[in-house]
This record gives structure tokens, C-alpha cells and sequence, in this order.
């Protein structure tokens, strides 16, 4: 039966070794944040961070991730307050929000291991797919995120969001 | 654009029945009953004794923000504190009619009542809109729709907060005011829960007063009313229908036969054996399911038995290019549309007509379909997100053989859409599983099968003529559109229960204005013919974000640009030459070519333009474009879109900039990817990887602007849609000197 972290506790998950991670955290652990967009890797719709780095969960098997530590967005932080979090909130870079847990978790897993991304070093990092269309905020979410957890700005209060004025290049 | 509706379906029967009938009054229950320390105003809020404001949302949220601006309307009408306002989906129910929407889809709602009867506020369309809780989400419609009802709604909670508190204080209530969550009276205020009961009590006035200007925003004011929903969607919290856990739910998957009349061959069922944790195999005519302790195993076991399916009349590209071809030359047409004299001005071939092709198009949601149903003592229960809940509810008491009301749909966001879930075909299917296995069941769609299944936007080919004089003036265009009645179709599934195949023969040969929505364009041409030649085609097709909107732009635009240079006149003047008569859609491309920097789209610019016009001149939504492209290795890359849009008056800014921009995403799909082939009646794409769908690190540089307004709202969600790919292609010609006149662009490639 394999044993892993899920979320800073340690579980075992009654399954078919073989199954992939996405089905145990879903239908097992009922962690449901990750979702299901296509079972072989092209939507990013079920990423968790494995050892603090963003894999799609459909992808893994379980067996794979015995003794691994995962995160998914529950466990991502206790209340919303991880700076990407609070980042993707304050821009409003969410629509219908089924792509949203994949990304955040994207975006969490690059600034987890560079601080400070370029623009190029963020678009390789979030191959996600979005059909509503928030890449045009996620730039900005990151930046902004990348900003907060290097002291440079306030996390955690919700930050004032300013309707920009018209001609103004968002 | 001038309607043919009476020509098309014949003149009224029985006019005076149906008129009486429409007057007969109805009453119907609250849909939400409030709580026991709740009070309810209407079928739109309840007040909690702690102030909480609750909203019913009667949509869907599917990403468009509409679990914020009803709230929000309603925040602002009754001066409640956006902090304090929960939401609350409304089940289907008569009182949340969608009357806008009903009269929009007259042709597929009411097919044989004539125009006269059937505008905005008829009596006739608002009973059929009750009579069959007609509460769709679609076109854009719900500030239309609710807007009026929830300002009423909040009015009148507001006055009885106000004379509940006047009561109080003994002062007269229209001195009164409410902000923020209090009553409020020269100093003095009081917050609304302790109003609650007391206000409930009274008789509302007559018609309680509104404020004097509807909820507007505009540019450079801090964000009033953030969206509600999304602390819910950034932590993995929030539930769609496939998040559903219930004490001993199981978990199914399922294969569909290929597209074509299928009906489910032999199998062998040993060789799911060994799949641990396998339940059972439900079996229908079109289609095989697996039940099993988690979607995978079920999943697996379907995967292992591989059963077979035989079939007929299966869709195949081959067969659609035929038909379509067939149509193009000689296929009948109806003319839907015409201004001035065409038939002395626009017959026999014209000096300049060009080709348009569009490929089939899926909606690649990344949510598939999913549903979640109890069944117990002939009463289901469904969780099910769907643009169409009252047909969902009888497709799934259909397929039970129960009665409608033994069905309680409990409505669920959507994981995107783009109008793919006005369909339910897993409502029924999830029920019949849910009997045969005799436990709480979750039904999840496979990628695969939400390719298969998914009826794509339509195929469409389209060749428009023009008649040119010696100084490059337009003088007259035609446009003979071949595409298959979707919309009809769509109608006959919805609102008949018509099997796929059933539905594609019910409509076969009949013309649909629907899908030449936006063929007549915004300019003064003096003399203009829209034709549609309707085709038969062995694959049903739907509706998609965008619609007709998300082709005829690209015909109609794509054809001015290359009038225009044709003419050796730059495109922005020639456009802005037949618009004085729009000066909205003027001041659009005035200042988007001043927001984009626009040079005029000269030789190896790279820079395209185009703009739309969506609905009325009155009430309609208008938007302009630049696109900044060039080809490269990779195919097209688009580096910066710039637009501004007419929307009227904007209730939400930024829902609106999300809607316009998520738009032009949507729209890039659209012209550089999403389509697929068919081969022995399944897509030839069953995975997104090829569908070239847009990610991060293709998305261009996005500049919207907004024109303040104060005329009626018009919804932005189509207008990016439909604006982005002939501006792209207008690019992609001053980039390369190469008209595209293909979607995808680059289809011709291939």
C-alpha cells in the first residue's frame, strides 16, 4: 500500500499501486482542488508540488510517490495567504477557476526555486491551459507574488486594486 | 437586419388562443425558502438576522462573473456591504425566466408565432419563458434579463429596511437611506439585521423608488466590487459537479459510440477482470459504462474490454467537405437578410468574390462533463453544472421514465464551457447509472469522449462578392454562407428532446438566421444580400462562444481589409468612409489606432485591423481591433492585441476587461487551432495537445480600452471572440503579403 505525505501527513492510500496520484489525492483522500482536464499531461489542470517541485498528477502513479512529500492547493497554505494565492485573487487573474489550482500551483513551484523569474523564466514555467483566457494577468500575479515573498511588498492584507484608467498599457 | 421570420415559418395560427392563454396569472413558491433566521424579499435576497445578504443567483457561473454582478446590482440598489453578501445558486424555477433570451431564440423557442408578438417585454414570450422554466444561461443575456427584477427586488427591501427604521426612530421613511448595511437617518443608523424581521413584516409600497442612476462603473475608480467567487477557486474549495463526495458514491466513466446511429456490439466483459476495485458494467444502446471505487479503475476496466460498437451514417471529413462542397454549388438559398435593391444590383457572378472556409471547431473546456446523482425512492437527485437546468432535469426523469418534479437539480459552477454545457446528455446517462447501481454515483466524461461527444461549432464555408466602382467604392456585397442549421438543430435537441441524428433531420433544408448573425456589416453599403444555403451533414454540431459572431467577422472584415487594399486604400479610413452613420463604432477604431499605435497596416507592418458590431445599432456591443503578427517558425505569432469596445454602460469594469480579454484568448484559439478532423465517426483530435490551444507563452501583449457610456448594456463576452481573427489574418497579410481565408489560419498548410 503505498505511504506517502500528502499535505504534511503522512497517509497510505488503499489503491492499485499503479494508479496515478490525480485518482488517489480525487477519489481516495478526497483533496478534489486538483482537478482532471485530461489524464495525459496537456492541461497542467491537476499539478501539485511532489518534493516541492510541480508535477501533473496524472502523470505520477502512486507507486512512484512512495515516501514523497505532496502538496496540493489545499495544503498550499492553511488560508489563502501563499503570495500567489493572494496575487491571483487581488488581479482577478480567475475565471471559471477549474485551471485555477494548476496554475497556482505552477506558479508556487517556480518561486519556490527562483525568487525572482523573468517574464521568459515565468511563460516556461506555466504551460498551463486556460480556456477563459487570464493569461494576461499572470505576468503581473507573478511578479507580484515574486515581489511579496521577497519582502518587497505586504503579503497577506488584501491589497488595493485599482481600476486602471483608460490608455493606461495594463 | 431586416428578419425573414414570416417568410420562413409560415403566418400565425391561432393567435387568439394563445393570446388568452398568455393572461391567465400564475403564482409560484420561492425557489429558496429562507432559513430559520432569515427573512426573504422577493425570490432575489434574504437577510439573516446577522445582516449576511444573501443573493440567488439564477445562472450558472461558468467563469463570466455572474455570481458577482447580480450581487452587485443588488449591493448597490439596497446599500448593502459587499463584505457581508454570500451567494446562493437558484434552482430552475418559473420566477427566474430568462424572457430576453426566449425572445432572441424565437426561432428555436417559438417557431410559429410572428414577430409582432414576440419583442422583449410580450406577455406571450414571458409566459412560455415560465411555463417552461426557461432559465438558460446563453448569449449573453443576463444583465437583460435580471437586471430590472433584482434593482426591484433590492428596492423594495430597501424601503422596508427604511420603514422599519423610521419606524424606530418616528421619522418619515423617504428621509431615509440605506449605506453599507444601515439604515441611515441624519446621524443615526442602524444595521440591517436588526431591521430584518420588522421590515419582513411590513407591506412593501407600491412601487418602492430606485436610485436615481443604475449601477455604473467607470475607468480610474478603485475596484468597488471584487469578485466573490474566486477566494473559493484559489484555494481548491470551491465544488464543481465532478468535487461532489457523498457517503458511499462510486465512480463511473463511459465510452460513446462514434458519432453516427451506434449501437453497442458484444463485448467481453471477462476482460475487466483483475481491475481492482471494479463494481459493475451498465450498458445502454449508445454507450457502455464502468462503475468502480475511484474514476480510474472504472476508467481502466472500459480501456481493458475495448467493446465494439456498430454504426451507420458515421461523420467523416470526407463526407462533410463533400456536402459542403455539394451545398457551396449548388445548394438552395434563402436570402435572411437585404438592404437597398440586390436584385438589380447584386445577381450573376460580381466583379471580386473570394472564399471563406471554417473548419470544425471543440470547445476544449478543460472541466469534461460531469455529474453527480442519488437515486432513491423514485426521487433523483442531480449535481450537475449546466447552462440549461430545466432540460437537464427532463433529460434525466426522461431517461428514469419519473416525472420532472421527482427530479432536484442542485445547479454547480462550470469548469468553463463556451456554451458546451447548454447540452446534458450526461444528466440522463448518470441517472440510468445511478439506478443500475443502486448507490450515489459520479459520472466524469473522458477527455476523449468530451471530443467525441462535444457537437463542435459548425463547419461553415462562405464566398462574398462585391460590386466596386471605378474609385474603389463599395457598392454592393453579397455573402452565400453554407453551413448546416445549427442553431435549429440545437433548438430541436434543447427544447425536443431530439436525439442527435433526429435533430439533424428535423431541420435539414431549413435556413437558420441564427447562423448568419453578423453577416450584415455595421457599414453604409448601399445594397447588401445575406444568403444562407442550409446543409445536411453526418455530424451534429452546436452552439460555441462567439457563435455565428466567430465566423462571420472573419468573413465580412477579412473582406473589407483586402477591399480595401484592392482599392489601394488604408484600411482604417476606408472602414471609418461607411460609418458615419455609427459614430460609436467610429470613435472604436479612432482610438484603437491611437492606443495601438496604428500605421496604417502598410507592406511588412505586421499590423491588422478589424471591428464588429454585435446586436443592434441601438443596444448593441460594438469593438475594434489591431493585432500586431508575423510568421515564424512555429507558425503565427501574435505579439500584441489592442481593442476598444462600446459596451455601454459597464456595470463591472473588470468583469468586463476579464470578458474582453478572455475573449480575444478564446478567439486565438479559434483562428490558429481548435479544429479537428473526423475519421470513421471520431474526432481525429482526442487529446488538446492537438488542438494548438493558446498557453502563457503565447499570449500577446493585450491593451483594452472602454468607452464610457451611458447607453444600455451590451455583453462583452462574444466581442473579442469574434474581432481577433480577422485582425490577425489583416496582419498576417501585412506581414507576409498572404491572405489566409481559412480557420485556422493556417489550415491551408497543412
Amino acid at each position: 500500500m503505498p505511504r506517502l505525505t500528502v499535505n504534511d501527513r503522512a497517509i497510505e492510500i488503499d489503491l492499485d499501486p499503479v494508479t496515478p496520484l490525480l485518482w488517489g489525492l480525487r477519489d481516495a483522500a478526497n483533496l478534489t482542488g486538483t482537478k482532471y482536464g485530461c489524464g495525459v499531461g496537456d492541461c497542467g489542470a491537476c499539478m501539485v508540488l511532489i518534493d516541492g517541485e510541480a508535477r501533473r498528477s496524472c502523470l505520477v502513479s502512486l507507486a512512484e510517490c512512495e515516501g514523497r512529500a505532496v502538496t496540493t492547493i489545499e495544503g498550499l497554505s492553511r488560508d489563502r495567504s501563499h503570495p500567489v494565492q493572494q496575487a491571483m485573487v487581488a488581479e482577478q487573474a480567475i475565471q471559471c477557476g477549474f485551471c485555477t489550482p494548476g496554475i497556482v500551483i505552477a506558479a508556487a513551484g517556480l518561486l519556490a526555486r527562483n525568487a525572482n523569474p523573468s517574464d521568459a523564466q515565468i511563460k516556461a514555467a506555466i504551460p498551463n491551459l486556460c480556456r477563459c483566457g487570464v493569461y494576461p494577468r499572470l505576468l503581473r500575479v507573478v511578479q507580484q507574488a515574486s515581489r511579496a515573498m521577497r519582502g518587497n511588498a505586504a503579503a497577506g492584507a488584501t491589497p488595493v486594486t485599482t481600476i486602471p484608467s483608460e490608455g493606461t498599457p495594463r | 437586419m431586416a428578419s425573414r421570420r414570416g417568410v420562413l415559418v409560415g403566418g400565425l395560427a391561432a393567435g387568439a388562443l394563445v393570446v388568452g392563454y398568455a393572461l391567465r396569472p400564475r403564482r409560484y413558491a420561492l425557489p429558496l425558502p429562507p432559513g430559520r433566521d432569515e427573512v426573504a424579499f422577493d425570490a432575489w435576497i434574504k437577510l439573516a438576522d446577522d445582516g449576511v445578504v444573501t443573493v440567488a443567483v439564477p445562472q450558472v457561473e461558468m467563469g463570466q462573473g455572474v455570481t458577482t454582478l447580480i450581487p452587485q446590482i443588488i449591493a448597490y440598489e439596497m446599500g448593502a456591504d459587499w463584505r457581508r453578501v454570500a451567494v446562493e445558486p437558484a434552482p430552475p424555477s418559473p420566477l427566474y425566466a430568462n424572457v430576453p433570451l426566449a425572445s432572441r431564440w424565437a426561432e428555436l423557442t417559438m417557431p410559429a408565432m410572428p414577430d409582432a408578438l414576440l419583442g422583449d417585454d410580450a406577455a406571450l414570450v414571458r409566459r412560455w419563458a415560465q411555463d417552461h422554466t426557461f432559465t438558460v444561461t446563453a448569449d449573453g443575456t443576463a444583465l437583460a434579463a435580471y437586471e430590472g427584477p433584482a434593482r426591484a427586488a433590492a428596492a423594495m427591501a430597501r424601503a422596508l429596511l427604511c420603514m422599519a427604521a423610521a419606524e424606530r426612530w418616528d421619522v418619515d421613511w423617504r428621509e431615509c437611506d440605506a449605506k453599507d448595511g444601515f439604515v441611515v437617518h441624519k446621524g443615526k443608523r442602524l444595521p440591517f439585521g436588526s431591521l430584518a424581521r420588522a421590515a419582513a413584516a411590513l407591506d412593501p409600497p407600491r412601487s418602492p423608488p430606485l436610485r436615481d442612476a443604475p449601477p455604473a462603473e467607470r475607468p480610474g475608480v478603485p475596484m468597488a466590487y471584487p469578485r466573490l467567487d474566486l477566494p473559493a477557486k484559489v484555494d481548491g474549495s470551491l465544488v464543481f459537479a465532478g468535487d461532489v463526495r457523498l457517503p458511499g458514491m462510486v465512480y463511473a466513466s463511459i465510452r460513446h459510440g462514434p458519432i453516427g446511429e451506434s449501437a453497442l456490439a458484444d463485448y467481453d466483459k471477462t476482460a475487466a477482470n483483475g481491475v481492482r476495485g471494479l463494481i459493475t458494467l451498465v450498458r445502454n444502446r449508445g454507450w457502455i459504462a464502468a462503475v468502480a471505487s475511484t474514476w480510474w479503475a472504472a476508467d481502466q476496466a472500459l480501456t481493458r474490454i475495448d467493446a465494439g460498437f456498430t454504426s451507420t451514417d458515421r461523420a467523416d471529413s470526407a463526407t462533410i467537405d463533400q456536402a459542403m462542397e455539394t451545398a457551396m454549388q449548388t445548394g438552395t438559398a434563402t436570402r435572411l437578410a437585404e438592404r437597398g435593391d440586390p436584385d438589380a444590383f447584386l445577381t450573376g457572378r460580381l466583379p471580386l468574390q473570394l472564399r471563406y472556409e471554417v473548419q470544425p471547431a471543440l470547445h476544449a473546456s478543460i472541466e469534461t462533463a460531469s455529474a453527480t446523482a442519488r437515486f432513491k425512492d423514485g426521487h433523483l437527485e442531480l449535481w450537475i453544472g449546466t447552462q440549461a437546468p430545466q432540460a437537464a432535469r427532463e433529460i434525466a426523469a426522461r431517461a428514469l421514465g419519473i416525472d420532472v418534479a421527482a427530479v432536484t437539480l442542485y445547479p454547480m459552477p462550470l469548469g468553463g464551457s463556451f456554451d458546451r454545457r447548454l447540452e446534458n446528455d450526461h444528466a440522463g446517462e448518470v441517472a440510468l447509472i445511478a439506478r443500475a447501481c443502486q448507490r450515489p454515483v459520479q459520472l466524469t466524461w473522458s477527455r476523449k469522449q468530451e471530443h467525441i461527444v462535444g457537437h463542435p461549432r459548425p463547419p461553415v464555408a462562405a464566398v462574398l462578392g462585391a460590386n466596386v466602382d471605378a474609385t474603389g467604392r463599395l457598392g454592393g456585397l453579397r455573402a452565400r454562407i453554407v453551413a448546416p442549421a445549427t442553431a435549429r438543430e440545437f433548438g430541436r435537441r434543447l427544447l425536443h428532446a431530439d436525439s442527435p441524428r433526429a435533430a439533424i433531420d428535423a431541420v435539414a433544408g431549413v435556413a437558420d438566421p441564427m447562423m448568419i448573425e453578423g453577416a450584415m456589416p455595421p457599414y453604409a453599403i448601399d445594397h447588401l444580400a445575406i444568403d444562407h444555403v442550409p446543409v445536411r451533414l453526418p455530424l451534429p454540431t452546436g452552439r460555441m462562444r462567439g457563435n455565428a459572431h466567430g465566423y462571420t467577422a472573419f468573413f465580412v472584415e477579412s473582406f473589407l481589409d483586402e477591399l480595401a487594399h484592392r482599392a489601394g486604400r488604408e484600411p482604417l479610413a476606408y472602414r471609418m468612409a461607411m460609418l458615419g452613420h455609427d459614430p460609436r463604432l467610429a470613435d472604436c477604431l479612432q482610438r484603437v489606432a491611437v492606443l495601438s499605435g496604428w500605421g496604417g497596416g502598410a507592406d511588412n507592418s505586421g499590423q491588422g485591423i478589424a471591428c464588429h458590431l454585435i446586436g443592434s445599432a441601438e443596444s448593441g456591443g460594438r469593438i475594434a481591433l489591431v493585432a500586431s503578427a508575423r510568421r515564424d517558425a512555429d507558425g503565427v505569432t501574435v505579439d500584441r492585441l489592442s481593442a476598444v469596445a462600446d459596451i455601454g454602460r459597464i456595470v463591472n469594469l473588470d468583469i468586463a476587461r476579464q470578458q474582453i480579454e478572455g475573449g480575444l484568448i478564446f478567439g486565438l484559439g479559434l483562428a490558429l487551432g481548435c479544429s479537428t478532423g473526423y475519421e470513421g465517426g471520431l474526432p481525429v483530435t482526442g487529446r488538446l495537445a492537438s488542438l494548438n490551444l493558446p498557453v502563457l507563452a503565447d499570449c500577446p501583449a493585450i491593451d483594452v480600452n472602454f468607452i464610457t457610456s451611458s447607453a444600455a448594456p451590451a455583453d462583452p463576452g462574444a466581442l473579442g471572440v469574434a474581432a481577433v481573427a480577422p485582425a490577425v489574418a489583416n496582419a498576417l497579410f501585412s506581414a507576409t503579403g498572404l491572405r489566409l481565408r481559412q480557420l485556422p489560419l493556417l489550415s491551408e498548410d497543412v
